[in-house]
């Protein structure tokens, strides 16, 4: 099939085009240099045309999602979609069912999402849910930041073997990247505890989340992994944390050849101050950490003023969440890996907590000034819906917008934030950076996130025209148009037209097929055949992912370890 | 020629333990031999072939005929399409894939879709929605646990190996012998498991409501006014609190006696607001002892693709989720359904007379590889292949470690698998929607 | 007033949602035709009133609509679900959700109804002559927020969780209740003219239960507070004497229940409890 778009204004960051009236060419589902005059014509005149959206973190599939769902039919009640005759119906609003998952994202534009924190131990149940979300292609990251094998084997120096034990592990999980949430915590959770800071010791484990992360970190290069290591630092949602997250940078800078480390929705782990009463943005100390080392990617993790879920695989923090909110609790913990919680939320403009966290995702965009080093995300459905990305773009993209959503919240946080006093606006290409070709480029999928020739043919159009729109002044539109997208391509197939779906595709699943030397893969075999069952309650063959189970495999074969 | 094979790490599909380690002996198609299950476990593998229907039959003047495998699918197909509220019920028995596509042709056909939860542990998450739950997976309790309390249920015969390899019988990192651990078994009588267990607790029936809110006064230091509750003495009480609150990691599975003695969910609320209380003391956690095997996936699949674990109706073109208007057994006893689909499932047997006999009185279809009380009612009668034996599948275990059962032989001639009878039941559904 | 009569014209099998009747829905058409083909869903297909009613306009003009519903309406749902004004009567049984989220007007059953009987309530009046099932003025599963206003009466007796979750107003039960009458409630008041068969106030954090015949058992999280004369209800002053217990203290509660004195005298060993 092919498909010429045609007089679009693209916006291709990653190929330095911003805004040029340019045609894209697309056959066998790939973005090529031409096509023949049989092609089918779509007319993007005075449209703004970029790569699909690439969401680097994002809860929608997997054990601790399901929970949730569970917890909360009251979520449910309002928001719901009925069947159509392509569409299979559903629920949504922060939890949405699988199917309406992909068909929402689909209608943004979005065509890659991650999964980000899968216990290994139920990658299966993941890989379940991601089988039955439409459209998008995906991938999902297992937990590592709490295992076992992992402690042991770092706590007695065995890179090579944690190296080996991690190659077995992405491939017995289908899994793509190493995760990791609060190293050290969730092990000290089982016992009803939490780690303080990198330095703490994890109880019985005789190791600290700094050698953890470091651990982690090394085996991440050694295994030759696309992404960086993605962590949820230590003392995330506790006034003060922003040093921890700083230090959790600092402590891999030294392992850094290029990004070596991704700190995930920074917002909840950016707070300066005492307590909740002297709460303070550390958006700026972030930002200069951030702007002076070339090591460190971040993503937002930006609040929406709703009612929404939170879900993390921070046991701790979710218990201390609900003693604080009274709001009902989920507790999951998995045998001898990692454990997960469920805390619905609303969040307040009037609250001055609140209004801080709103203020905090915001500055750390504007203060951090390479906007390849900074992605988009609400961290769905923690700080709000994947749905409400089309709002963040507007803050982003209009300080009036800012200022409106300002002049309605808690007026001592409004004081007390320097958003005030940033003038910077994102532009298209700025956002087209955060949301698409900067993922992509931070999660090493090289045919996504742009669209040069060779790139999988996952485009999106939108109704505004970037030429004579300003969105500093009409970010309303901008809202609009990006939340029903014109056109929405995937893999070359038109899959959404004015929002709507037209077609439902399958998507893929992207996993790491990580590969170390023969006589380590032994050797790991032998190893864990001997230990599994001491480990868990499952063998070994029952625990790991034929790659017949995913719908549609995926692998990236990334070459052999250097061990 | 005898062929012999023995086939390891292999899930039993009975109960909620899916105990992952049988080593099953296949010879010449037929399941010779079977190590490591429990008696109910030795029981399905080894009288696998008993009581099969092995054709298909559709009910026609009060006779029963057999007939073909397309003309029963037919059959059960005009039956949903034409039906104004159709019941699908069962799914515990069976495996995900199949639960999938029951999920879809509930949707295409306009009907409810409900699993056995509803007569089981649907109080359990019905009290999860208003209170949540402290949780963990069984390798956990393995682990660390010291305390283990088994309140309203007996494992020793419904779940014979969850002690040995789950609690008290197990070996964990933290806990190497037995006694380093203490076992509590709260029960109306004196079970088999009480027997065995280190202290057991009885407790009056019906009143496991004020026994728990006993223990919440306590852990609280409220003074008990009353020296007896539940028929156990209030100082009881105040000791049984200190044991929880001095463990270190203590575990509450619970069953039947809680979500099916008067109270139901708000039992396991009590139970789950003491659990979620006790951990502002230490660490503690509870577990529902699910029955069937695949239960927890019917939970599972329906609640990732229609948003609601069970009870899901989807008549209206989209979810619709009220235990208790649009669960299976209710419906059944107000007579709202007019055709029924069972699958795996013996609701004849196990629904309340007044269901049952309202059930009878409807067209049913029904899927099951063995002879039922609801299989003999039934307008159309499709044989199955047995899952976790005959036919594949993925299940999830009571904690939600979703594993996959095998494949060890052939049903017999024949007999199709699940997931090929109800997608060809959807198919033909289509295929009479189109053609109007 | 325009009043409207509906009819069945069959018995109903299959659950029929009936949210279309409404007066507020009803109202907003011009022309009794309009009513005619208001659609409800009859199990999985849509219908239109007049397919399953006979539908008759009895008076014309005026402001408030009445609607008039004579049969047996007992698979009919979520009648009256929001309405803000205007009367709706229903002479023979009703069914599960009547009158939910309503905010306004009146709903009159000479009959029995179904469960969930003015969930979500908001404000208006409700009367039901026979018997309630389960989970009046309850809210919705997961959440928190059940009756919060308005005014429920049912003079024959009624199931369980009367007034889940409930923040406010009043439910008045003539006859006798099931269990867990006044579970996990915030706020209002349930006067319970019958008795009940226990674990009343089971998690409230506040509002109050009056209970004038027997109670079954009180939870050990209550305690007794005093001996009172009278329970002030609106305007009611009813004559006890009651014993008032304070709880639910496992929930860190300060509801009130006022439980007839004479007519348990099983309870009368928590005398020597009050200060």
């Amino acid at each position: 099939m092919e498909l010429l778009i045609k007089n679009g204004y693209v916006v291709d960051p990653a190929n330095g085009i911003d805004c040029e009236k340019l045609d894209i060419a697309v056959r066998g589902g790939k973005i090529v240099e031409e096509v023949s005059s049989s092609a089918k014509i779509l007319d993007a005149s005075n449209m703004l045309v970029m790569p699909g959206g690439v969401d680097i973190h994002s809860h929608i599939a997997g054990s601790k999602t399901n929970l949730a769902r569970v917890l909360r039919p009251e979520d449910h009640f309002r928001d719901f979609e009925r069947r159509t005759a392509l569409t299979r119906s559903g629920v949504g609003h922060s939890v949405p069912s699988t199917y309406t998952t992909g068909y929402r994202y689909a209608r943004m534009g979005y065509t890659t999402v991650i999964e980000p924190a899968t216990p290994p131990l139920k990658a299966r149940h993941t890989h379940d849910e991601l089988n039955d979300t439409p459209i998008i292609d995906k991938a999902c990251f297992p937990l590592f930041g709490n295992n076992w094998h992992v402690m042991e084997y770092l706590k007695n120096g065995d890179l090579e073997l944690c190296a080996a034990y991690l190659s077995w592990m992405l491939r017995a999980t289908k899994g793509y990247a190493i995760k990791i949430v609060n190293p050290g915590g969730v092990e000290a959770w089982h016992w009803g505890g939490n780690v303080v800071g990198l330095d703490s010791e994890v109880p019985h484990f005789g190791i600290t989340p700094r050698e953890i992360v470091r651990g982690l970190c090394k085996v991440n290069k050694m295994l030759k992994l696309p992404h960086a290591i993605h962590v949820h630092p230590n003392n995330l949602g506790k006034p003060g944390n922003y040093l921890t997250t700083i230090k959790t940078m600092e402590c891999v800078k030294d392992l850094a050849e290029g990004a070596s480390i991704h700190i995930t929705h920074c917002q909840f782990t950016s707070f300066k101050g005492e307590d909740w009463s002297t709460l303070r943005s550390g958006a700026q100390e972030i930002a200069r950490y951030v702007n002076r080392n070339d090591h460190v990617t971040i993503d937002m993790g930006q609040i929406i003023f709703t009612a929404t879920t939170t879900m993390t695989g921070d046991g701790p923090f979710e218990y201390i969440l609900h003693q604080i909110s009274g709001r009902k609790w989920v507790n999951k913990d998995v045998e001898a890996e990692t454990g997960a919680g469920v805390v619905p939320v609303v969040y307040k403009r009037r609250s001055f907590v609140n209004a801080t966290q709103w203020a905090i995702g915001l500055e750390l965009a504007l203060l951090i000034e390479d906007p390849w080093k900074v992605y988009l995300t609400t961290d769905h459905p923690n700080g709000g819906p994947f749905t409400a990305y089309p709002r963040v773009v507007s803050w982003l993209m209009s300080k009036r917008a800012r200022e409106r959503t300002m002049s309605r919240m808690n007026q001592s946080a409004a004081r007390k934030t320097i958003l005030q006093s940033l003038e910077r606006e994102y532009s298209f290409e700025e956002i087209a950076i955060v949301t698409r070709a900067g993922t992509a480029k931070a999660l090493g999928l090289k045919a996504k996130g742009h669209l040069g020739v060779g790139a999988d043919a996952d485009i999106s159009i939108y109704r505004i025209n970037p030429k004579e729109i300003d969105p500093s002044r009409d970010y309303r539109a901008v809202r609009k148009a990006l939340r029903r997208a014109a056109y929405t391509v995937k893999d070359g197939q038109i899959v959404v037209k004015d929002g709507e779906i037209k077609e439902v595709v399958q998507g893929r699943t992207f996993w790491i097929d990580s590969r170390v030397p023969k006589d380590l893969e032994e050797k790991i075999h032998r190893e864990l055949s001997k230990s599994f069952r001491e480990y868990y309650t499952v063998g070994m063959e029952n625990y790991f992912i034929g790659e017949g189970e995913l719908a549609r495999s995926s692998p990236i074969y990334v070459g052999e370890a250097k061990v | 020629m005898n062929v012999e094979n023995v086939i390891k790490g292999v899930v039993c599909p009975f109960c909620g333990c899916c105990c992952d380690d049988l080593e099953v002996t296949v010879r010449n198609n037929e399941i010779a031999k079977v190590e490591n299950a429990c008696a109910l476990g030795r029981a399905k593998f080894e009288r696998w072939n008993e009581g099969r229907i092995v054709r298909p039959s559709i009910r026609s003047d009060g006779k029963i005929l057999e007939t073909s495998f397309a003309k029963a699918v037919e059959r059960s197909a005009r039956i949903l399409y034409d039906a104004r509220y159709p019941l699908l019920w069962g799914w515990s028995c069976t495996s995900c894939e199949a639960q999938k596509i029951g999920v879809e042709l509930a949707e295409e056909v306009g009907g409810v879709i409900d699993s056995t939860t509803s007569t089981c542990h649907g109080p359990s998450i019905i009290a999860v929605h208003d209170v949540g739950e402290s949780s963990t997976t069984l390798g956990e309790v393995r682990h660390r646990a010291d305390l283990v309390i088994y309140w309203g249920c007996n494992p020793l015969h419904a779940h014979p190996r969850h002690m040995s390899r789950y609690s008290v019988l197990s070996e964990g990192r933290f806990r190497k012998r037995r006694g380093e651990r203490k076992m509590i078994v709260v029960d109306v009588r004196r079970t088999a498991t009480a027997k065995i267990a280190d202290e057991f607790i009885k407790i009056e029936p019906n009143s496991d409501y004020e026994a728990l809110t006993a223990l919440r006064m306590c852990l609280k230091g409220e003074e008990l006014e009353q020296e007896s509750i539940a028929g156990v003495p209030s100082k009881k009480f105040e000791e049984l609190i200190d044991e929880m609150v001095g463990c270190q990691f203590g575990v509450i599975f619970f069953g039947l006696g809680l979500t099916m003695s008067a109270g139901k969910s708000r039992n396991v609320d009590a139970a789950l607001s003491l659990v979620r209380d006790l951990n502002s003391k230490t660490k503690f956690v509870i577990v529902p002892m699910r029955g069937h095997f695949n239960v927890t996936g019917a939970n599972e699949v329906f609640a990732w693709q229609t948003g609601y674990p069970f009870a899901v109706d989807l008549s209206q073109g989209y979810p619709r989720y009220n235990p208790g208007e649009t669960s299976g057994v209710d419906i059944a006893t107000r007579h709202d359904c007019d055709a029924a689909l069972v699958v795996g499932s013996d609701p004849i047997s196990n629904f309340p007379l007044e269901a049952a006999r309202n059930l009878s009185s409807i067209p049913i279809i029904c899927i099951d590889p063995h002879e039922t009380a609801t299989t003999s009612v039934s307008d159309t009668v499709i044989p199955s292949a047995i899952v976790g034996i005959e036919a594949e599948g993925t299940v999830y275990r009571m904690d939600g470690v979703p594993l996959l059962l095998r494949k060890l032989i052939d049903p017999p001639e024949g007999v199709s698998k699940d997931t090929e009878i109800l997608e060809a039941i959807l198919n033909e559904v289509r295929r009479i929607r189109g053609g109007r | 007033m325009t009043s409207i009569l509906l009819r069945p014209r069959k018995l109903f099998k299959v659950p029929i949602e009936a949210s279309a009747i409404s007066p507020d829905n009803f109202a907003a058409a011009r022309k009794v035709e309009e009513i005619k083909n208001q659609v409800v869903w009859e199990g999985n297909r849509p219908a239109t009133l007049a397919s399953i009613f006979d539908v008759e306009e009895l008076e014309q003009g005026g402001e408030l609509l009445e609607i008039i519903i004579e049969g047996d309406a007992s698979k009919l749902r979520g009648v009256g679900k929001g309405m803000g004004s205007g009367t709706i009567t229903v002479e023979g049984n009703a069914g599960i959700r009547l009158g939910e989220a309503m905010r306004g007007g009146t709903i009159t059953v000479n009959g029995n109804v179904g469960s969930w009987l003015g969930s979500r309530m908001r404000g208006g009046r409700i009367e039901v002559s026979g018997d309630a099932g389960d989970y009046v003025g309850s809210a919705i599963r997961g959440s928190t927020r059940g009756m919060s206003g308005g005014q429920i009466v049912v003079r024959g007796s009624a199931g369980n969780e009367v007034g889940c979750w409930m923040r406010d107003g009043m439910i008045r039960i003539g006859g006798n209740v099931g269990q867990f009458a006044g579970v996990h409630m915030l706020g209002g008041t349930i006067v319970i003219e019958g008795s009940s068969r226990g674990r009343i106030g089971a998690s409230m954090k506040g509002g109050r239960i009056v209970v004038l015949g027997e109670v079954g058992r009180v939870l050990p999280s209550f305690s007794i507070e005093e001996i009172r004369n009278v329970a002030r209800v609106g305007e009611d002053r009813i004559p006890g004497p009651f014993y008032v217990f304070a709880g639910d203290l496992a929930d860190d509660g300060d509801g009130r229940l006022y439980v007839s004195k004479d007519r348990n005298l099983e309870l009368r060993f928590y005398e020597s409890y009050i200060e």
